[in-house]
């Protein structure tokens, strides 16, 4: 009876040691995070004499307030948004309709474009960046919208390609058969019976473009040089000035600005975004 | 099946925007930088071939470059034991709870989600020593000398420092996937050694570590192709400093290319990279295959 007795009270001790151990890595995980929207409502002064894991010691707006109408946040908002909505719809259309074709059209070669598009999964995008500069400088395309998305696009589509192509292995031939006979054409057959049930990929597909691209910096810091085309990630480092003087609270109210929009996304729709990335596992 | 999914024209319409536009911005600059790595050019003027004297220089000549390949090589080894040892540690914790499973999962996937220039700002920040950042405040607080350690301006501290940040940023990824691998483990399996009398411990590394291990194979393996081109977080947090002690491969070519203007050059360091990622690549379909077979 005794032994019973402490065998649980060593269950319940290693219990409560997991559950603090774990409690402890998640305050260091999500600390950073609480010290960005804290530190987005400290003054200058707080940041120069308080020791920073003080509190902000009144909610001080300003950072705030000059952010959105004194600097260029709005324009790369802006940015961002047409950047990331232009590469969710070229790369869901791309996608979907390359996925169709290699999961559902029958020629010799499906598998092998199949691997020949999760190679690109494993390419270091770096490498492509040169060449791509040269190329879009003779025709033009550094300094516009196009030479940021078309690139994103092109190299989201591995990772789409891949998730899509294992969601229509699942999608019944019986459906497709039927609606052939029925004398449907490919293109009918695509946009009105396939899309219309490939709803949760689209969603699982928009949603990691969205946060890849709105996160990613080195497209629009390769190939734009104006701050009329820059993005949010690029406008963080605005405040940081000559000889290492950085804007504390204004930086830390851009951050928070920046990553509210994912984090939303997350909150809401975070089951669809967590199976994307875990099943993909790979880098935008 | 039906003649319509066999029709040439059907196929390529389906098919064809997405396979241009991939091979010609990915694909085609791949082979450019093959091609222009036997090649001295500055872009500028002609270019001129000299064989494989770019590598050579690379190999022989270039101060910076084999220390840049080792601490590649350590980068690497570290985001396995972040990203791999750490999210699977994570994952083994979080399946032993009973409660608060879901919340602590979120909150350990949130790095992930946030931009890596965000991330970079502040850490910049929580590890500063002008003025004394968090890190080195509560450091402070247990001897104070340890509120002057320069974390991102020390030589060997700032390799270690970017591998941790970037593990922070993508440890939740990897617990993600070890979790539904751990749960994925037959009850019956787990039932039955329980009854055997193995503690919970013995239970872990004999059953569950073995029946998943083709998942932590594979997975090691794309932590491997994912570290070797490495680049965002050494090249914002440090900007491969102090000196190039924690610069990586990539940040070293884009470098050499973008700053330096030796695309030729450049070129020879990119090609490196790519052939240690194809490499990788082949090991991971063979893994991956083999993980198939044996389910």
């Amino acid at each position: 009876m005794k032994s019973i007795h402490t065998k649980l009270r060593h269950l319940n001790l290693l219990c409560i040691f997991k559950f603090i151990v774990l409690i402890t890595l998640a305050v260091i995980a999500i600390y950073p995070l609480i010290y960005t929207f804290l530190a987005a409502f400290k003054t200058l002064e707080e940041f120069q004499t308080l020791p920073p894991y003080y509190l902000p010691q009144s909610l001080y707006w300003n950072n705030f307030i000059e952010v959105v109408t004194k600097s260029n946040l709005p324009l790369y908002f802006g940015n961002s948004l047409i950047i990331t909505l232009a590469v969710d719809l070229g790369v869901v259309i791309l996608a979907t309709m390359a996925s169709f074709a290699i999961e559902k059209l029958d020629f010799r070669y499906n598998q092998h474009i199949l691997i020949y598009f999760l190679l690109g999964l494993m390419i270091p995008i770096q490498c492509c960046l040169l060449p791509l500069y040269l190329m879009f400088s003779g025709i033009h395309l550094t300094n516009t919208y196009s030479g940021v998305i078309i690139p994103q696009i092109a190299f989201g589509l591995p990772l789409s390609i891949f998730l899509c192509t294992k969601f229509y292995k699942f999608l019944p031939n019986e459906i497709i058969e039927a609606s052939v006979i029925d004398g449907c054409t490919a293109r009918q057959l695509f946009f009105k019976i396939v899309v219309p049930m490939s709803q949760n990929i689209i969603l699982t597909l928009t949603l990691l473009r969205t946060v890849f691209c709105w996160n990613d910096f080195i497209f629009p810091y390769t190939f734009t040089n104006s701050k009329r085309l820059q993005t949010v990630t690029l406008g963080i480092q605005d405040f940081i000035g000559a000889y290492g003087y950085t804007d504390w609270g204004k930086t830390f109210a851009t951050v928070s600005l920046t990553i509210i929009p994912t984090l939303l996304l997350y909150f809401f729709l975070g089951k669809y975004m967590v199976a994307g990335m875990s099943e993909g596992s790979i880098k935008g | 099946m039906n003649s319509l999914f066999r029709k040439k024209s059907t196929i390529f319409t389906f098919l064809g925007p997405a396979l241009l536009l991939y091979s010609l911005v990915v694909f085609v600059p791949i082979i450019w930088s093959v091609y222009h790595s036997f090649y001295r050019w500055s872009g500028l003027g002609t270019k001129e071939y000299i064989g494989v004297k770019n590598f050579i220089q690379l190999f022989t000549a270039d101060r910076n470059f084999w220390p840049v390949f080792s601490q590649t090589f350590i980068y690497t080894g570290l985001q396995i034991t972040f990203q791999v040892g750490g999210g699977l540690a994570l994952a083994i914790l979080l399946v032993n709870i009973q409660k608060g499973r879901s919340i602590l999962q979120a909150i350990f996937y949130i790095p992930v989600i946030i931009s890596s220039v965000a991330i970079c700002q502040i850490f910049g920040k929580l590890l500063s020593v002008s003025p004394v950042g968090i890190v080195n405040e509560l450091l402070g607080f247990i001897n104070s000398d340890f509120r002057q350690i320069q974390w991102l301006t020390t030589p060997k501290l700032s390799l270690l420092m970017c591998a941790m940040v970037e593990g922070y940023k993508t440890m939740g990824i990897y617990m993600v996937i070890f979790y539904s691998a751990l749960i994925s483990v037959p009850h019956e399996l787990v039932e039955a050694a329980i009854i055997d009398g193995t503690t919970s411990f013995q239970c872990l590394i004999h059953i569950k570590i073995p029946y998943i291990q083709h998942i932590i194979l594979a997975n090691t393996v794309l932590v491997l192709n994912n570290s070797f081109r490495s680049f965002d977080i050494p090249f914002l947090l440090t900007s491969g400093g102090p000196g190039t002690t924690s610069e990586l491969l990539a940040s070293f070519m884009y470098k050499k290319s973008f700053s330096s203007m030796q695309y030729g050059y450049g070129s020879s360091i990119a090609t490196v990279i790519v052939l240690i990622c194809f490499s990788l690549a082949v090991l991971y379909m063979k893994v991956f295959t083999s993980e198939e077979n044996s389910w």
